[in-house]
């Protein structure tokens, strides 16, 4: 039977625990796991026979949330990280060394830009950054050199929207692998493989989560690329002997396991609880940030307030088609200066101000004097950013509870008061 | 019949499901092992319903972890 991706998140990838009839998943909190003799264990070891070994490597709980982000985002395999940055810097280093280049987004988390400008280029990766939705200028990018293409479903907090599809072309063209940050749109609103993606990559401490209550990762390899290419060479010996999972046991069973990023699995358990609901917590999301992105945007005390799904969006055809009418909970506004912006966020009864986004609650942050201070103007220009930027997860309270405390907030802000 | 096993011709009785080649050849741990036949990885949720036949290569992969289809 075919599944809706409703269905997916409460039955794709699991079933009852086999021993125990356990209906959530059991969480295996267990650093390792024994075998009767030295032959089994060496078996293991040396990839004849499957099995556990050391939960930095692999683990039964983390296998079962690994096995439902596959069954998500239609993939071949998935590998959990600690975090959607360890999911992100595993990727890169698994795809590239010294000496070779990645291509990326111009427009992308504040965190991941950092880590490609400025952490990766100590260690000989170079990263060229172009305009997030100029198709043409990944094109003109791309050299022998590259290794990868990196795209956000919506840049944050430009909130611009990149053609994933017409990217794949390119990198098709040139056989480049294609990851796609698929965190703020999830698999609800977008499937990145059915637009080209080779690479789909999660923080699951958003959305997946939904309750801002563990941090964790994944990568999930779409099985589309062909990982015998010469451009990847170094991959071969894996393609020798796990075939199309080449890629995954390279995360596995080298990179993956030598950095150390394991996932918890107690996380894995309370993620694998939040994903449950995440169909009917994005449709409360995506309907609540519409509406608010809709008063705000006539609203005269607020400037440019920025959302993918209002129709003046230079990206909304593209938001349209890629998130079938759906267009996240994101959304930016401007209000004149730093003071204000502060005063506003001050004056905020229930939207809580924090560095997170896609938690149930209503979310609130200046960017410029947080996850992006250490960038330079011109990285927030490219990155959306001004001083008197305001951004707004929208949770899934009432949508006239939103609002009320938006109105007394920008009330209070205009007469000069803070609380 | 035969068929080749990760490039091993070995002989069976006849036709089987790929969950019965797998507790037949004795895998351990088969909801850990990703399965190849003629070059395509199988889903796991079509084990059962996908029969091995006279002449196919099946490969049983494996990799520390799994996480797979």
């Amino acid at each position: 039977m075919t599944m809706h991706v409703d269905t997916k998140l409460l039955h794709g990838g699991y079933a009852p625990e086999e021993t125990t009839g356990a209906t959530a998943l059991p969480v295996f909190q267990s650093t390792s796991f024994a075998y009767e003799s030295a032959e089994e264990l060496e078996a293991v070891f040396a990839g004849r026979d499957a099995g556990f070994v050391y939960s930095r490597i692999n683990n039964p709980t983390l296998d079962r949330f690994e096995r439902r982000m596959t069954v998500l985002e239609d993939g071949l395999a998935s590998v959990s990280c600690a975090s959607g940055m360890a999911a992100i810097s595993t990727t890169v280093l698994a795809l590239a060394g010294a000496g070779d280049e990645i291509l990326s987004g111009n427009s992308i988390f504040g965190g991941t830009y950092s880590l490609f400008a400025h952490t990766l280029a100590r260690y000989g990766i170079t990263t060229r950054f172009v305009e997030t939705t100029d198709v043409d200028a990944y094109r003109q990018a791309i050299n022998d050199k590259t290794k990868l293409i990196f795209v956000e479903t919506i840049g944050n907090p430009k909130l611009d929207v990149p053609d994933i599809a017409a990217i794949a072309g390119v990198a098709k063209e040139h056989g480049i692998v294609l990851a796609v940050d698929n965190t703020v749109t999830t698999p609800v609103l977008c499937r990145p493989k059915a637009l080209g993606a080779d690479i789909v990559i999660h923080s699951t401490s958003k959305y997946i989560n939904g309750h801002g209550n563990a941090i964790g990762g994944v990568i999930v390899d779409c099985g589309t690329f062909d990982w015998r290419s010469p451009r990847y060479a170094h991959l071969k010996s894996f393609y020798e002997r796990v075939r199309h999972f080449a890629f995954a046991a390279s995360l596995r069973n080298r990179v993956h396991r030598d950095l150390g990023c394991c996932f918890s699995p107690f996380n894995a358990f309370l993620m694998s609880i939040g994903m449950e609901s995440l169909a009917v917590r994005m449709e409360r999301h995506c309907s609540n940030a519409r509406r608010v992105a809709e008063l705000l945007v006539a609203d005269k005390r607020v400037a440019q307030a920025r959302y993918p799904g209002l129709r003046g969006h230079a990206d909304y055809e593209i938001a349209d088609r890629q998130f079938a009418g759906r267009y996240g909970a994101l959304l930016t506004f401007r209000l004149g200066t730093k003071e204000r912006c502060f005063r506003f966020i001050n004056a905020l009864q229930r939207a809580q101000n924090l560095a997170n986004l896609g938690d149930a609650k209503t979310l609130v942050i200046h960017p410029a004097s947080t996850f992006c201070r250490d960038a330079t103007e011109k990285e927030c220009r490219a990155m959306g950013v001004s001083d008197d930027l305001v951004r707004f997860s929208i949770g899934i309270e009432h949508v006239d509870d939103i609002l009320e405390d938006i109105e007394q907030a920008l009330s209070k802000m205009e007469k000069g008061e803070s609380r | 019949m035969t068929i080749q096993i990760n490039g091993e011709a070995v002989e069976l009785g006849g036709e089987m499901t790929v969950t019965q080649l797998l507790t037949e050849r004795k895998v351990k741990m088969p909801d850990m092992v990703s399965v190849e036949l003629n070059g395509e990885i199988l889903s796991r949720g079509t084990f059962d319903s996908t029969n091995v036949k006279h002449g196919d290569k099946v490969e049983f992969l494996y990799f520390m972890g799994g996480g797979s289809k």
